[in-house]
């Protein structure tokens, strides 16, 4: 197990946290009152202008971030902190501990959930300089608390990125979508690393990639998150991976509302097997609705429908069949 | 390789606090009461969640004695289900087992490799084909990979 050392925490007079903001915010935006933080244990207590020490650096703390997931109101995560570092003024996310247990439900399915700060620290060590994967360190606090402290990264998630490519889809699947589809093989080599390592990523999704501003790089976020595997250790994660390429191909969700609404002849053709095997509203299939889409390609989204009959175990039998899908893509 | 040759009177029967695990103890009392010559042993994985899920060394220790206790208990009852069908003490063993085991099919088969067994034994749960593409099915896999051995599948 990675060892998280302890440091102590250096001391910095008032007058000097004060000037570190003035230096990095301007002196505006130096608070009048402030508390001094080393301990975080109490992550409700972490507020707005407090300046947490960590190590040797004071961080001076902005907004709680916030989850939205699928429609609903974004939820404010009260362990996660944007902040701002005073040795060099970079935005920071600070996460702190929060240790929960729950059982998830997919598709009718329950299982056991958790989060886990060790997690998430042993990934950030084992992935550093990944360009794949967001980047930070952790550290413990005067508590001893894990603390990750993540850099920041500027852009949006790539599924909102694909969503404004192409005049129409076929517009969009010949001349924007090879490259996403390298972009994503690229993500899927990223989580078979992880998987090489006995780790898995715990909670793939689409709003769990972010393309980085600049560079483009597409990096994975967030590893905190674990399951109680059954028979297969990383299926939750194939499944995260499936639902994604499903969504980059589609250009967005397929749903069979969507088609409704469109009034697409289209909904008369398709059946209960065309669909995705948990979320039964969207379509795998895709070749039925996009009938350009290669047969490899779509043979693979097929293994996420209702039909298939073989699942893939590994990335590694993902990684083949894309590979294989690859070379039918930009063939108008 | 393991030097160890696995012998078909030797049966391992994996066992859970389940039904189908249940199933799987009779059906074998049932066939074989009576014969002479067979050797079961009933065993029980516990998988050990990964270290992470532990708040504490000592949540761990209590958590491993708890599991301990109750993987007792269910080998314990089928293993008097054996008794009580007049089958010898010596040819009826049982071992909870508790490790990491990135697959429960894997591990019930090393352990069919480490006991010398040729038969295993296993009920079904009869899972959702949704339940198998996201987490897998361990009769599945276990009829998918053994290998030297017999594999019964009680339903």
């Amino acid at each position: 197990m990675q060892e998280i050392t302890q440091t102590d925490q250096k001391q910095f007079s008032r007058e000097e946290l004060r000037e570190r903001i003035a230096h990095w915010m301007g002196p505006e935006r130096v608070p009048k009152k402030f508390s001094i933080i080393t301990d975080t244990t109490d992550f409700y207590r972490v507020d707005y202008d407090d300046v947490v020490i960590l190590g040797e650096i004071p961080y001076l703390i902005r907004n709680n971030e916030r989850e939205g997931r699928f429609g609903i109101d974004d939820q404010q995560k009260y362990w996660v902190k944007r902040a701002r570092d005073l040795s060099d003024g970079s935005v920071k996310i600070i996460k702190l501990v929060f240790h929960e247990r729950f059982q998830s439900k997919v598709g009718g399915i329950t299982f056991d959930c958790f989060r886990s700060p060790q997690k998430e620290a042993r990934i950030l060590d084992l992935t550093k300089g990944h360009p794949r994967f967001m980047q930070g360190f952790a550290l413990k606090d005067s508590s001893n608390n894990v603390i990750r402290i993540i850099d920041y990264i500027r852009g949006k998630t790539l599924a909102d990125a694909v969503l404004k490519y192409g005049q129409d889809h076929e517009d969009y699947f010949y001349n924007y979508f090879p490259s996403i589809f390298d972009e994503y093989m690229e993500l899927v080599e990223a989580i078979r690393f992880l998987h090489e390592h006995d780790d898995k990523h715990g909670d793939i999704r689409r709003d769990h990639i972010i393309r980085e501003e600049g560079t483009g790089n597409s990096r994975w976020i967030d590893f905190d998150f674990d399951y109680l595997h059954k028979e297969n250790v990383f299926g939750y994660d194939l499944f995260g991976l499936g639902n994604i390429l499903t969504y980059l191909t589609g250009r967005g969700d397929v749903t069979s509302q969507l088609l409704q609404q469109a009034s697409s002849p289209l909904i008369s053709h398709l059946t209960e097997h065309d669909m995705n095997i948990i979320f039964n509203n969207r379509v795998v299939n895709l070749k039925k609705v996009y009938p350009y889409v290669p047969a490899e390609l779509n043979n693979i989204l097929l293994h996420f429908s209702m039909a298939a009959n073989v699942f893939y175990d590994n990335t590694g039998q993902l990684l083949n069949d894309l590979n294989e899908a690859r070379v039918k893509l930009n063939k108008p | 390789m393991d030097s160890k040759i696995a012998n078909n009177r030797n049966i391992l029967i994996a066992v859970d606090e389940s039904e189908n695990a249940k199933r799987a103890v009779l059906y074998v009392k049932d066939l074989l009461a009576g014969l002479s010559g067979f050797h079961i042993t009933l065993i029980t994985i516990i998988p050990e969640p990964p270290e992470d899920y532990f708040m504490s060394e000592s949540e761990k220790t209590e958590w491993v004695k708890d599991k301990n206790v109750s993987a007792r208990r269910i080998i314990e009852g089928y293993h008097k289900i054996f008794s009580e069908a007049g089958f010898r003490e010596e040819d009826v063993k049982s071992h909870a087992v508790m490790k990491k085991c990135a697959s429960i099919a894997e591990c019930i088969l090393n352990e069919k490799d480490n006991l010398a067994c040729g038969t295993v034994v296993i009920g079904r749960r009869g899972i959702s084909k949704k339940e198998e593409f996201i987490f897998g099915s361990t009769s599945s896999k276990i009829l998918h990979t053994a290998k030297d051995c017999s594999i019964w599948v009680i339903e």
